[in-house]
């Protein structure tokens, strides 16, 4: 026992899966106590808001002050305000004038200079249209603006008078520490379309995702246990009648019965465990078969004989004749099940038959509601890519461990 | 004086494991066969003997790896030869092999006639299809075999057949010396004697020119071959003729082999059966002096510090221990 | 010859008592549930009406389209009887469209776009799974890891990766859909050209996904021959190893087959998904709108002719495999 779990601790594949795992696991458990709060609360208003630290604007604006005069300011400013899209627009404008760009337009400096250079509002470049003009001259405007203003004037209705005050300035130059702002929330993966926090929800739906396939490995393990000892074991009718029954949902695919009874269900009784249920449920064949297959090879030997002429109870000689022997078979086979689990109830969310919406996230719908809010063709990445992640991750790390214990109890297949 | 048809001298070969540890299962053995002889090898599991059937064949693929020694077949050596000649010249033409388990030797999916058509075209790639079947129905018909088994895949034949099947195609291009390991040890006896006679035919008729036949029961070799050699821990510890090694062991390791298999064979009933207490040693760290020393209940200190020479005896036998013959025969004598 | 007889005798036995134990489970699965789906479907339809009769009136017309007014042995037979007509009911959401007719179209998008990429996945996957083996080193080190990472991405979120990339970012391939959403189906070059163009992104994400496990698979059971007992032999016959290798490839495939029979439903699982997510004209996306809008003889229906096709599929695999691996043959006989 010693040797074998020291054998299975050194195998790299396991311990690759063990460690990442595990890590996912310590994250689950950590993260929380750092970002504590309900990962459903819909924090954000618009949807989709940008992984980063947002800083509160008011608070900043009453908050002490600095002067810093950094030379590469404005050309930051500069830089960050304008947009992709005005670049391109700069660059049709010379290209419609004729002039030559030599240069990559990401270079602000240089754009900026042959812009001051050559535009003027009056020019019409040939074939186009007036809005499109319209557009140079705001943008022109726009620039002009920013490089002019020097500070913006900050300003408060008079309690008596209703009249607007000036109460203050915000220079250029104005610079405040974002550790003494009041409210700074960071947001490393920004937020959803309901304006959720995409990190604190991920956590808890990986939880969640987790416990479900655990409680839908558990299940099919059980079941698929239980049939094929009864099966290998006893042999004759029980056998026929339990392999009759494996080999009908063998091939009547799993997911169609899963989907006929999620929706049958119906949406308001499908609680996350439910749906983890009804996993283990529709998943059990091949557990049982292979358990068969393990146990009739083991049905004959000398020791179960032994305990059999010994007049042992069925019972006992499973519990201690058998189940030791095919113990890593199962340990190997639960593992599978809880990473096909897993993503079992991913893909039933998809379709619109995953749990109930209102009560935990789950990595599926996390998935669904980025599609539905078409994360995927407006670019918010975050809101869908570290879903597939983790669930990659997780399967990733169930089956290195997997694939890990089998070299160790099946030496054929070792390198 | 007759032609000898297999010699080799002080082979050495190891196996590397999944852990890169060298296991020395074949060390510095030397043997020699003459035309029409037949010579049995014994030895308990793990012996090395069957790493020995490997390694005689001239041709390494891993985990097995040549160190040192050379095959001389008929007057040629192919020790130094590259891999490739071996495998075209020498393979199935010059020494063959019947393997262990005959019952997984042959390709699964495709037919008996398929299979021979690839032997020979391995040493031929010319040869015209019709002429090979011609061939293989001929020498099945006159080894006994049913020529419809051609037309088989291995799925279909019986173990026994199989087996019989195995060795028509490994002699089918004549080679000088046919290497046996274990051919009928997973057979019932039925079958055991059908393919012994095969063997025993096969030799008679000229088709193979000497044989080595290696098993773990020792009694076997009696009735197959002429002179017997035992092997411990990837040593040959004794070799005489096949008479000699049954009624007449030397070394304590032979005559434990013998003592502990029942023979039904004159004159031996008497000795009392005992198996030999302990296991082989560690051969990833073999013991210093002599191999044996660990098991045997004659050993003094010097045998387990200085290690053991083949000493020759009675003309044409030889062992390895630190006693002498007459002081061993002295000893049995006293035990009977 | 009766070897063989008695195998397919035996799979096509199989494939009735299946296909009649799935049919029976597609009408009784929902009919078990306490819910009483007439009632709920009633409800979504009249919902803002206030009038009672009227109501009363939307329920009896359902009650009598779905016959859940008959006793339910009743409902069964006429259920099995309409099935075998072709007729499926009638769809809700795409209310008087006959079910039958929205499947027959989507479903040869599906088999269409499925097929051929769950075949060159097994093929790619298989080569894959060969070479790791054979080369081993280094290669294998490379590659191994690399299939099982690739097999455990899930289906749909290969299929996501693999939009965002090709349609949104490089604008290389169309973002979704059968095909050009201004066009009618025809039979014009440019309508061909069009659903070839947004055929790519599916067919290599199934094809992407498929490839990892098949070559995981083919792997281990490539090296599991590799040790085998006829390859030591063989090469002490003088057999040139490249010819070995030819035997150990063509066995170790074999198998593969019998695999990709038992994982076939699970696959077409994931593909299904995998066509939600580029709008995908088939049973996927069928599936998928029949769930959010609640259309319960269409769901039925679609469920009903995945396992049709999935059956179908198992049993040609069957056959096949029954021919060319001389073994199964061989079983029979015992």
């Amino acid at each position: 026992m010693k040797n074998t779990l020291r054998q299975i601790f050194h195998s790299p594949k396991f311990m690759t899966g063990f460690v990442i795992f595990v890590v996912i696991l310590l994250t689950l458990f950590f993260y929380p106590l750092f970002n504590p709060g309900n990962p459903l609360e819909m924090i954000g208003v618009g949807t989709f808001a940008k992984p980063g630290t947002y800083v509160s604007l008011y608070d900043a604006l009453n908050t002490s002050r600095e002067t810093l005069r950094l030379s590469d300011a404005d050309d930051n400013r500069l830089a960050k305000q304008l947009k992709a899209e005005d670049r391109v627009a700069m660059l049709e404008w010379f290209n419609a004038m004729g002039i030559a760009v030599d240069f990559d337009i990401s270079d602000t400096d240089a754009l900026l200079k042959l812009w001051d250079d050559n535009y003027d509002p009056a020019t019409k470049p040939k074939g186009m249209t007036m809005a499109k003009r319209n557009y140079y001259k705001r943008l022109n405007n726009a620039l002009l603006q920013l490089k002019a203003a020097d500070e913006i004037v900050l300003a408060d209705v008079n309690a008596e008078t209703k009249a607007l005050e000036e109460t203050g300035k915000v220079n250029k130059t104005d610079y405040v520490n974002v550790g003494q702002v009041a409210n700074v929330k960071l947001l490393p993966l920004g937020t959803d379309n309901f304006g959720r926090d995409v990190l604190k929800e991920l956590v808890s739906a990986t939880g969640t995702s987790i416990i479900i396939g655990l409680i839908a490995g558990a299940v099919a393990t059980i079941i698929g246990l239980t049939f094929g000892l009864l099966a290998g074991y006893l042999g004759g009718i029980a056998d026929d009648l339990i392999m009759f029954i494996t080999n009908v949902f063998t091939v009547i695919p799993g997911f169609v019965l899963l989907i006929l009874i999620s929706y049958s269900i119906g949406q308001d009784q499908r609680g996350a465990s439910v749906v983890a249920l009804v996993i283990g449920l529709t998943s059990w064949t091949w557990t049982a078969r292979s358990v068969r297959s393990q146990v009739i090879s083991l049905r004959n030997r000398d020791h179960v004989n032994l305990s059999k002429l010994s007049g042992h109870s069925l019972f006992r000689i499973i519990m201690t004749d058998i189940l030791p022997y095919i113990a890593s078979y199962v340990v190997m086979a639960f593992i599978l099940q809880v990473s096909s689990g897993i993503l079992s109830e991913a893909q039933l969310s998809l379709l619109g038959l995953g749990p109930k919406t209102t009560e935990v996230p789950t990595l599926g719908l996390m998935m669904n509601w980025a599609m539905l809010y078409s994360a995927h063709t407006n670019g918010s990445w975050w809101a869908y890519f570290p879903v597939i992640l983790t669930i990659t991750l997780i399967s990733f790390s169930l089956n290195l461990m997997n694939t890990g214990l089998d070299q160790v109890f099946n030496p054929t297949l070792r390198d | 004086m007759a032609k000898t048809m297999l010699e080799v001298n002080n082979l050495t070969t190891k196996y590397v494991t999944r852990f890169h540890e060298d296991v020395y299962a074949v060390d510095h053995v030397s043997l020699k066969i003459e035309e029409g002889k037949s010579l049995g090898i014994a030895g308990e599991s793990g012996c090395g003997k069957s790493t020995l059937a490997l390694s005689l064949m001239g041709y390494y693929f891993a985990p097995l790896h040549y160190m040192s020694g050379e095959i001389i077949i008929d007057g040629k050596n192919i020790s130094g030869m590259d891999p490739d000649t071996v495998r075209k010249n020498v393979l199935g033409t010059e020494i063959a092999y019947i393997p262990q388990a005959a019952m997984n030797a042959l390709n699964p999916t495709i037919r008996i006639s398929k299979f021979v058509e690839d032997v020979i075209r391995a040493h031929d790639p010319k040869a015209d299809k019709k002429t090979i079947q011609e061939m293989a129905k001929a020498r099945f018909a006159e080894l006994g075999l049913p020529v419809e088994a051609l037309n088989r895949h291995a799925v279909e034949l019986s173990g026994g057949m199989k087996q019989r099947v195995v060795i028509a195609i490994s002699t089918i291009l004549n080679p000088k010396v046919l290497i046996a390991d274990e051919p009928s040890s997973a057979l019932d006896v039925t079958s055991q004697k059908m393919v012994i006679k095969m063997l025993r035919d096969m030799m008679e008729k000229g088709y193979i020119k000497a044989m080595i036949f290696i098993t773990h029961e020792l009694p076997l070799l009696y009735n197959v071959t002429d002179d017997i050699m035992v092997m411990y821990a990837g040593q040959i510890v004794e070799r005489g003729s096949a008479n000699e090694m049954v009624f007449d062991p030397i070394h304590p390791y032979s005559r434990g082999l013998i003592n502990s298999i029942l023979v039904p064979e004159e004159g031996t009933r008497t000795n009392k059966l005992t198996a030999i207490p302990g296991t082989p040693p560690n051969l990833k760290k073999p013991p210093q002096g002599c191999r044996f020393a660990e098991r045997c209940k004659y050993a003094t200190l010097q045998c387990r510090v200085n290690a053991m020479p083949m000493i020759d005896f009675d003309g044409n036998r030889s062992y390895r221990c630190g006693h002498s013959v007459e002081h061993l025969r002295e000893v049995y004598g006293h035990e009977e | 010859m009766k070897g063989y007889r008695k195998y397919f005798g035996k799979k096509i036995l199989w494939f009735v008592i299946t296909l009649v134990v799935a049919v029976i489970l597609n009408f009784t699965l929902p009919r078990l549930m306490p819910a009483d789906p007439v009632a709920a479907i009633t409800g979504k339809m009249a919902q803002g009406m206030t009038d009672a009769s009227a109501v009363q009136e939307i329920y009896k017309r359902y009650e009598e389209e779905f016959g859940t007014n008959k006793p339910m042995l009743e409902q069964f037979f006429i259920f099995v009887k309409n099935m075998l007509k072709g007729d499926l009911g009638t769809s809700f959401s795409q209310y008087p469209r006959k079910v039958s007719d929205i499947i027959s179209s989507a479903i040869w998008w599906t088999v269409a776009l499925q097929l051929p990429a769950i075949i060159v996945g097994w093929l790619l996957g298989n080569l894959l799974g060969a070479l790791a083996a054979y080369i081993r080193k280094g290669f294998d080190k490379v590659l191994l890891p690399l299939s099982l990472f690739l097999s455990n991405v899930p289906a749909f979120g290969m299929a996501v990766v693999m939009l965002v990339l090709f349609a949104v970012k490089f604008k290389i391939a169309p973002i979704g859909g059968g095909y050009a959403f201004d066009m009618i189906p025809n039979f014009s070059w440019n309508f061909v050209k069009s659903v070839i163009t947004h055929y790519q992104l599916p067919f290599w994400s199934i094809v992407m996904v498929s490839i990892g496990g098949q070559a995981i698979g083919m792997r281990s059971m490539s090296i599991y021959e590799l040790n085998a007992d006829y390859v030591k032999y063989a090469r002490f016959l003088g057999i040139k190893d490249r010819k070995i290798v030819g035997y150990v490839f063509r066995n170790a495939m074999l198998p593969q087959v019998t695999g990709l029979a038992l994982s076939i439903g699970t696959m077409i699982g994931g593909a299904l998904v995998a066509e939600i997510i580029f709008s995908y004209p088939g049973l996927g996306s069928t599936m998928y709108t029949a769930v959010t809008a609640a259309d319960y003889p269409l769901i039925s229906a679609t469920t009903l002719i995945i396992t049709f096709m999935v059956l179908i599929v198992t049993l040609l695999l069957d056959i096949v495999y029954g021919f060319i691996d001389p073994r199964v043959k061989a079983a029979q006989f015992d």
